[in-house]
């Protein structure tokens, strides 16, 4: 019984020191420099797809604009959905620009302009790409009986993370820059009896870089 | 080692077999509970004012009880029963969608008898909604299309175009978390996109429509009294 506890622990042990390793790197290129001033705003949009599946997952496009209004130096950001309320229809699935350089013309219009004046704008992060997962091994089985219940068995999943932010400046209607967050990271789930997960937040760790790095290179530009 | 690991457990043996019994009910409970279908109802307030160029026409809006009081339920088989409800949502959406679409705009309750005041009635229809859950399509999406059919009439009831709008709106079920109610969710989420779509597209389509153009021109050339 003893050694069935210490191999329990020791498996534990194990998978959490290897299951919540993420590995993330993050990248800029500026083109022009940045800064805020009072009243000044962003607004992180996701790329919205036509086709299914085409699209920047919500939660991490919400994920990065959370991130990126709080903690130290935090910067104003107008909600995606507020953002596009005011601006209807012109970010609705059908009609939203698909590519991040469809936007000068259609900022340039001039009932564009001056509502986006209003809402006080000043940077638009277009954020594109997605988290897939990308490998799979292991097996696991589970077992019902009237009088326990249980698995056995040891699985692992990898998840990739790309994404790539570019920012762009409502004053000037051009780019200013991109930013771009990598992160890979390796689950596991093993199951003496109970399943044990350790899910490595890969694309918690994308976002997390990703608007840190945004948050520097909009203040410090 | 699976016996070596319930004789380490210190819950009495009866208090075990009820809590394993309590367990499997609800995962019973809980599998049923996600195949009983949804009741939803869009969020009128959600359907905001388009922003472009008004159009320089008084329009009479005309809702017919059919589109005003508009209900789709449907039974799928080991789904459940589902409901969507849009009638409650569209006298503010056509509110809202004339606001940003023409100068002025009227509630007409009679289309024959429209009042001096308008320069075209516009009268909309649900023809036809369909909607999809994940389990039918393999995917993550909840999909609701809407086919709408608008009339365009003159204040004396002579009709000046007629055409179909279909609608789409579509919401990820990954985008609820695991204690959420994904499929009031997801599928209220998607109705509700499909409204905007509606909207969006009826904003950009209305004007550009050969009948609509012709008409807007004779508009313009009326005198104003």
């Amino acid at each position: 019984m003893h050694s069935h506890r210490l191999l329990t622990l020791t498996l534990i042990a194990l998978t959490s020191a290897l299951g919540g390793c993420v590995t993330a790197t993050v990248q800029q290129v500026r083109e022009a420099a940045t800064g805020m001033s009072e009243g000044d705003s962003v607004v992180v949009l996701g790329r919205a797809g036509k086709a299914r599946g085409a699209e920047t997952e919500e939660d991490f496009v919400t994920c990065v604009g959370r991130n990126m209004g709080a903690g130290s130096d935090p910067i104003p950001v107008i909600s995606e959905q507020e953002f596009k309320d005011a601006l209807f229809p012109w970010f609705e699935p059908r009609i939203a620009p698909v590519a991040a350089r469809e936007l000068p013309e259609l900022l340039a219009q001039p009932l564009m302009s001056e509502r986006l004046q209003d809402i006080g704008l000043r940077y638009l992060i277009w954020v594109d790409g997605s988290t897939q997962r990308t490998d799979e091994t292991g097996s696991m089985s589970c077992t019902v009986t009237p009088g326990a219940a249980g698995c056995f068995g040891f699985l692992s999943w990898e998840h990739d993370s790309s994404y790539e932010a570019s920012v762009w400046d409502i004053h000037t209607g051009r780019p200013v820059g991109k930013v771009s967050s990598d992160a890979t990271g390796t689950s596991y789930m093993p199951a003496v009896v109970v399943p044990l997960p350790f899910v490595a937040r890969v694309r918690t760790q994308a976002c997390n870089t990703l608007a840190g790095q945004l948050k520097t290179f909009i203040i410090e530009g | 080692m699976q016996q070596g690991l319930i004789q380490q457990s210190r819950i009495p043996s009866r208090w075990r077999r009820r809590l394993l019994r309590a367990s499997l009910l609800g995962l019973v409970a809980g599998t049923l509970l996600g195949c009983a279908g949804a009741d939803v109802a869009p969020e009128p307030t959600l359907l905001p004012v388009p922003l472009v160029e008004r159009l320089p026409v008084t329009m009479g809006i005309h809702l017919p009880i059919a589109i005003s009081e508009f209900v789709h339920e449907e039974e799928l088989p080991n789904n459940g029963r589902w409901r969507i409800e849009l009638g409650s949502a569209q006298q503010l959406m056509f509110e809202n969608l004339a606001s940003g679409l023409f100068i002025a705009h009227a509630a007409v309750a009679d289309p024959a008898a429209p009042g001096p005041e308008v320069d075209g009635i516009l009268v909309p229809n649900i023809e036809q909604l369909q909607f999809a859950i994940p389990s039918q399509t393999r995917t993550d999406f909840f999909e609701v299309w809407i086919k709408y059919q608008f009339r365009l009439l003159r204040p004396d009831g002579s009709m000046i175009a007629e055409w179909p709008l279909q609608a789409y709106g579509r919401a990820n079920r990954r985008n609820y978390g695991f204690m959420e109610d994904t499929q009031n969710g997801a599928l209220q989420a998607a109705a509700q996109l499909a409204l905007r779509d509606a909207m969006a597209f009826f904003s950009f389509k209305f004007p550009r429509l050969p009948a609509v153009t012709t008409w807007l021109q004779e508009v313009a050339q009326q005198p104003k009294g």
